[in-house]
Formats: structure tokens, sequence, C-alpha cells
């Protein structure tokens, strides 16, 4: 594949990316989160066309139109998604798609063998095959959409983070199945999170980075710090102090040590992951880092009440000593836990209202009384929060559609900080705001911090996190396996504890 | 005690493969075929002419129009993502108004001709309802709503009462063969056609794309023309609905066809088939609408009046969907608790 590249609306997700793949070869596709790895694969299993750029398959120039004449090609796809048929049996998964509209692709006993065959070479020998799919555990869900891809008459497989609900033994074992396929003059293309897999399985390497190929190659010559830099777009073991752009927090952090506000104790995110303990104290900025899906999200549903941990719990901790356990997100809300979502654009925007409405929203509960709105004390909230966030805007009575994007986030941001949090948990507020309005929202969250707000911060840009907060907590996972002090930490220490750092290799499971 | 007797003694008899199998495939038609034979005995102990010869040919014609748009109703419901067609009452409807007005006038009246128009009309407007559903991407419940309205006008327009004439043999068809009433061969000449049709794939992709879609086409099934078949195959069946019709009112009647829509709703739901699609098969349909038809003879033995009947109607619609809640979360965890 040469020159690809991808937009979705304004966003490029892949810009001119280059990867080749040889006969007999297992190669890896690593980079950060959005680094336009997906974008990639789904171009290659004809999910998505591309906008420009060429695929050659075998010396010719070809077009893939759909999954289908990806797969009449020799490409076979296992996607991130664990995607099942939940009603519909093992070897119906096993072999949908296979058949044309009417007619079957198999005999019905030729299914049954084959499907035998692939699961045994996944180490599922036992597996009933006529047993719904919704009766199987993740791993075995997992493994089954592997079988749906090798028992199709395949020269490439494309797994993206196929190996994610596996443990230590289904895991190798598929590599064996793997490395037996490249014996046969096979290639694989996979992408994973755990740096061990990369060097440990790869022949090559390519890696990405904002949606273009950045470095190619062979795994020998390669290594975990070269990588790491590469993707993080900085030299491997670089001064530290070449990774603090931007302005750092002022006088606020340096006063002396705060109250803790809020406690994390033995939190527990998924079965097999370890216990976090975290303490937040009025007025940090802690951020929050990992690949996606390595459990920071559960762990900020967590703090907010959204989710149940499997075990563990969360402490609001109040000025006169009192602790309260966060048991739902109403009880979150009333101990002043307030959580702003990700998709704001979509599920905290009312396009035809005003810019007042859209901030005071959520204030009328707190400032109503006897279901009177209080409208005057709004207003005021409101120039406060406008003169603070430097927001412009022609007139509050506007409807919010009129103003720019950036401006639309700051009031949504502004609509949770009116309610004077002692806790905000913002989940990737900064995605999408041009550099201009990102500085002045670093100044809005520095400023709240020097008010003595505990503030958590998840991003997926390690940049941003670097600049605004005073630790980051990487997830990978599941656990919390490292706890970086921002101020001696690089982009590579991040990029290296979120794949996992050297420690925690392969000892991550049960 | 007695518990582990049975429990021994009942795999000997289920646990064949080919047994399981069948059982397994059709499990969501055990409700609803249990309802049929619990309301066959009902009927047949509170009307003692319920069983009679006449009568028995009379009520498997009356029944067989609702059987067919049921049916018809069943295959784009499982094709999932929001699939109905709410065509299928109007369009049976406009059967009859065009072999009386159209078809017999012109001469047209040959089973050889008349049967082979039927079919073409409906996978033809059965394919334009399903173009639109899938590659339009229109949703399903707009897009067939408009079908519905304007095969009802049309209907009305050119036949705003019963009238017209039919061919003879169409009638026949209402009546008997020997001591066989003749709308068992329709039926089994569909269950032969339907038997042949999901021997192959049709059903497998049919039920995939119902029960996830993503997983469907990233797995290599041409999605959207797999609908377009499918509402293709659902026209054809509504269409021969409308011709079994045509027979049983002995005319035309721009106005007969709609109420068929709410009662192939109502008997998709009381078949079994989950109206979110993928789980569910074209018996559940037939089950459904023998299911419905029944509940309404025990009624109109009872001489409640029409107007009650369509608050039954609604009680039992809501009530199947419930039931299918109910069945299927009980089906759920006696499986999870099992293993």
């Amino acid at each position: 594949m040469e020159g690809l590249s991808r937009s979705f609306g304004e966003t490029r997700a892949l810009n001119s990316a280059t990867l080749r793949v040889r006969p007999s070869e297992i190669h890896s596709l690593v980079g950060e989160n959005g680094s336009g790895k997906s974008t990639l694969i789904k171009i290659l299993s004809g999910v998505l066309r591309p906008d420009s750029g060429t695929l050659v398959w075998e010396g010719e120039a070809r077009q893939l139109g759909s999954p289908r004449s990806a797969q009449g090609m020799g490409i076979a796809t296992v996607f991130q998604e664990t995607l099942i048929v939940p009603e519909m049996t093992v070897r119906d998964n096993i072999y949908l798609g296979t058949d044309g509209l009417f007619r079957s692709g198999h005999r019905k006993g030729d299914e049954i063998a084959g499907a035998r065959q692939a699961l045994s070479d996944l180490g599922m020998d036992g597996l009933d095959l006529d047993r719904p799919m919704w009766t199987l555990s993740l791993a075995e869900r997992q493994l089954t959409t592997v079988a749906r891809a090798i028992i199709r008459p395949w020269r490439l497989l494309v797994l993206d983070e196929a190996t994610s609900a596996l443990d230590a033994q289904q895991r190798d074992r598929l590599f064996d199945y793997l490395r037996l396929a490249r014996s046969q003059g096979r290639s694989v293309l996979f992408t994973s999170h755990r740096m061990d897999e990369v060097l440990g399985l790869a022949d090559w390497i390519t890696v990405l980075r904002q949606g273009a190929t950045v470095a190619t190659m062979g795994a020998s010559e390669a290594s975990r710090g070269g990588i790491l830099g590469h993707m993080s777009g900085r030299e491997a073991h670089a001064d530290p102090a070449v990774a603090e752009p931007g302005p750092r927090r002022g006088g606020a952090g340096q006063q002396s040590p705060q109250r803790p506000v809020l406690r994390v104790a033995e939190l527990t995110l998924r079965a097999a992951s370890k216990p976090i303990s975290v303490e937040v104290r009025a007025g940090e900025i802690l951020g929050l880092a990992g690949l996606e899906g390595q459990g920071q999200v559960g762990f900020v549903e967590c703090l907010c009440g959204l989710r149940r941990p499997v075990d563990g719990q969360v402490l609001a901790l109040e000025d006169n000593g009192e602790t309260h356990v966060v048991r739902s997100y109403r009880g979150a809300n009333r101990l002043g836990i307030r959580y702003v979502p990700r998709d704001r654009r979509y599920e905290g925007l009312f396009g035809p209202l005003s810019v007042f409405d859209n901030f005071a929203i959520t204030l009328w509960g707190d400032l109503s009384r006897l279901g009177l709105l209080r409208r005057q004390q709004a207003r005021k909230r409101f120039a406060d929060f406008a003169e603070s966030s430097r927001l412009v805007s022609a007139s509050p009575s506007r409807t919010i559609s009129i103003l720019s994007g950036g401006n639309q986030q700051k009031v949504l941001l502004g609509r949770w900080i009116a309610m004077r949090p002692r806790v905000l948990v913002v989940n990737d507020p900064l995605r999408g705001v041009d550099h201009n309005t990102k500085e002045e929202l670093y100044g809005l969250f520095r400023r709240l911090a020097a008010d003595g707000v505990a503030i958590i911060f998840l991003s997926t840009e390690i940049a941003e996190l670097l600049t605004l907060t005073d630790q980051i907590a990487v997830f990978h996972e599941g656990s919390l396996v490292a706890m970086l002090p921002t101020e001696m930490s690089s982009d590579t220490d991040v990029v290296a504890a979120m794949f996992g750092a050297d420690k925690h290799d392969g000892s991550a499971d049960d | 005690m007695t518990s582990v007797v049975s429990d021994r003694a009942r795999p000997s008899v289920l646990s064949t493969p080919a047994v399981r199998q069948i059982l397994r495939r059709n499990t969501y038609a055990v409700v609803p075929l249990a309802m049929l034979i619990v309301l066959f005995i009902v009927n047949a102990a509170v009307q003692p002419q319920f069983l009679a010869q006449h009568n028995w040919a009379t009520s498997m014609s009356v029944l067989c129009p609702t059987v067919l748009t049921a049916m018809a109703m069943t295959l784009p419901v499982l094709s999932g993502n929001g699939g109905i067609d709410l065509s299928v009452g109007p369009l049976a409807g406009f059967m009859s108004v065009l072999i009386s007005t159209l078809l017999v006038p012109a001469g047209i009246t040959s089973p050889l001709t008349v049967i082979p128009i039927v079919i073409v009309f409906g996978l033809l407007s059965g394919a334009i309802t399903g173009v639109l559903v899938a590659y339009v991407r229109l949703p399903a419940i707009i897009a067939t709503l408009g079908m519905y309205l304007f095969y009802d006008g049309l209907g009305t327009e050119v036949l705003p009462q019963a009238g017209g004439s039919v061919p003879v043999w169409l009638v026949k068809l209402n009546g008997s063969v020997g001591p066989i009433p003749a709308v068992w061969v329709v039926f089994a000449v569909i269950a032969l056609l339907w038997t042949l049709v999901s021997r192959g794939s049709y059903m497998r992709n049919l039920l995939a794309v119902g029960g996830d879609e993503r997983t469907s086409y990233t797995a290599g099934v041409n999605v959207a023309r797999l609908r377009l078949v499918t509402y293709s195959m659902g026209g054809l069946l509504a269409c021969l609905g409308g011709l079994m019709l045509t027979g049983l009112i002995q005319g035309g009647d721009g106005t007969v066809g709609p109420p068929y829509t709410i009662s192939a709703i109502t008997a998709v739901a009381l078949g079994g088939i989950s109206l979110a699609g993928g789980r569910g098969g074209l018996l559940g349909g037939a089950l459904g609408g023998g299911v419905l038809f029944l509940i309404q003879e025990l009624l109109t033995d009872a001489h409640v009046s029409v107007y009650s009947v369509s608050v039954v109607d609604g009680i039992i619609l809501i009530g199947a969907l419930a039931l299918n809640g109910t069945v299927e979360y009980l089906r759920r965890r006696s499986s999870v608790s099992r293993r």
C-alpha cells in the first residue's frame, strides 16, 4: 500500500501512509492512539475506501470495494471489536459470509471439519460447534473471530488487537499458528498494545505517527526504545526537559500540600487486573493516559458512579472530615464530583437554544426556589464564566450554533464548572479544539485548580497531559501501571508505560 | 426424587443429534405452537361445529390471507435494523382490484397467466421497497408506509366498494379438493418451496444480518442485496395472500386490504419472532397467524363486537411482545445457570 490518505470530515486520519508486507512475513503495525492504525486496517480489509493512494497486491494495483472482495483476494481480517452474531451457533459464526445469497459455499460436513480444524489450531478442541455464540466466554468469542478469518483461503491475515481478551497460553498457541503459516509462505499483519508481542513475533515493524509512516525496520535492528521514540516523535532517552513545551502551571501548584478530596481504595476494574489506590488533592490536576481500551475510561466512570468496580471503593472526603462512598452518579453529583463526558458535541449541545440557556441548563436545579428560576444569579455566573474563559460571543441570547466549535466547547465545559464542583472529571475535553482555544482552556483549568478544584483529566494526547497536569497515571490492561510526576517525565516515558513498561511485561495476565 | 427420574429419562428421546438440532433451530416456535394447540382444543370444545367438514374448509380459507401476509411481514422483520413492511395489507388488497377490474375484463383469466402476473407484481413491488430500504437507506417504517398509502389510495380510487368478478378457479381454491381444504395445497406448495430455500444459505445470511449487521458485512455478506431479496420475497408472499383473498371475497375491494397489515404485525409478535430481527423463522409467522385467527374465532363465537375485537387485538399485540421478552429472558437465564 502506498501513499494512502483518508480523511473523516476535517480530521485527516491517514496522511500518505505507506506499508509494505512481503510474502512469508509477520509484520507489526505500531503507533499511538489516533495514529491511523485502525483506519489503515479498515482500508486493507475493504471496509473503508481511501481518498487517494493505491493498493498493490501481488504486483497489481487493486481496488477493494467491500470486505467480501478483500477476502476474495486473500486478505482475511480480525477486527478490534469482537464481531459476532450472538444468536447464531459457533459454526455459523465461523462460516458466516462464505456463502452466496442462496447457495451454500460448503457442505455441512466440510464446515464441521473445517471449523473443528481451525478451532483446534487455536487450542479450542473441545468447543461444541452447535453452541450459541452468546454462551461463550470473551476469550472464546475472540478466538472464534480468528477462526472465521483463518478458514478462508487467506494469504494475508490482518489482526487488529486480536489478542486483547486472550490469556498467555492462548496467545502462544495463536502465535505458533502464525509462525507455521509464515513458513508456508503466508503473511501476517498485526497490531498490538503489548510491546513484547511486537518484538517477539514480528519480522518487520512499521511505525505510524499522525497518519503517516515514520519508520519501517527489521525486528532484529529494532529496540523498544527506538520504536517508542518513533511513535512519540522524539529520540529515545532524550533530555526530559525537552518534553516540556508550553507554560507550566503558575504558583498554584507550589502551595503547601492540600488536603485530599478523593480517595480511590483498592479499586479493581477487571477480574484479572491489579487493584488501584490513588489519592487526589484539592487543586491537583491528575492526568490519565493509556492506549484505547486499557481501563482508563472505566476508571473515570467508577469515579463518578456511572460504573460499579469489580471490587474496591471510591471515597469523597468532605472538608469537615466526613467520608462518603460514591455509590451512584447522583450520589457523586451530590458530593461535588462532576463528570464531563466525551461526546459533548452530540450529547450535550442543544443546537436551537441560546448560548445562555445552554450554559445554565444544569444550574436550574441548584438555583431555583419553589420551582421558580432565579435568572439573575444564573446571569451573574454566566458573566463570571464568560470573563474567565474569554468567551467571545455577540450576545448570550443568540443560538449556540452560531459560535465557533471552540467556543461551543467552552460553554459546555462552563456548564459543569458553574456548578462549582469539588472534583471535576473530564474525558478528553480538548479533542478537536484549535490551538488558541486550547491555550485558553488550559488557563481555565489552571485557574480552577488554583481555586482548589481537583481535576481528573483523561486525554488521548500525551503533549496535553505533559502541559497541564501535575501527575500522570498510566493504564495498561485494566491496571494502573505507572504514576509519573509530570515534571520529571518525558513523552517517551509515558509512551513506554502505555505499552507496558518492562517489569510488567508478560506478568499482566492471571 | 421424581425429577431425577424424569431428567434421566428425557435424554433418550431428545438427545439424538437430529432432533436436538431441529429443536435448537426452532426453539422460538415452541411457544406459538403450544398456544396454537391449546386454542384449537378450546375452540373445538366451545364451538360444536368447529370441526365440521364444511366449516373446516371455510375457516382455512379465511385464515389463509392472514397467514400469508404474516409470513410476508416475517421476512423483513427478521432482516433487522428496524425492518418491517407495512404495505403487505394494502398490497394484498390491491391484488383483488387488479384481478377483478383489470385482468378479468381484459380476458386474462387462466391461472397460468394470472398467477405469474401476481408473482411478478409482488416481486417488483417488494424490490422497489427493498431498493428504498437497502440502497436509498430510508427507514423501513417510513418507506413502507409510503407504499401502504400508495396501494391503499390506488385500490380505493379504482374500486371504493366490493365489485368486479373473478375467475372460477380462484373461488374453488377456497373450497375443498375431496376431503382436503384446497388451501392446504397452497400451504404445502409454499412449505415445499421454502424448504428448498432454507436448505441453502439464505436463512443463515438473513438471521446473521438481522442479528448483527456489522459482523455480517465484515464477514462478507452482501447486506444490501440480501435486504433487497428479502423485501422482494415479502412482496411475493403478500401478493399470494392477495390472490387467495380475491378468491375468498369473490371479487375486488379496495378497502379490504389495510387491516391485514395490523394482523400481520400481531401475528409476527405472536409467532415468537424478535421484532429487532435475527431470531425466528417463516414458520413463526404462519403459527402466529393461526393463533391470531383462533383467538378471533373465539371472540366471534362469544359475540364480541367488532370494536371490542380491535381492543382485544391491541392487548394481544402488547401481550405477545411482553411474552416474547419474558420467554427470551428465561431462556437466557436457564442457559447460563446450566453452565
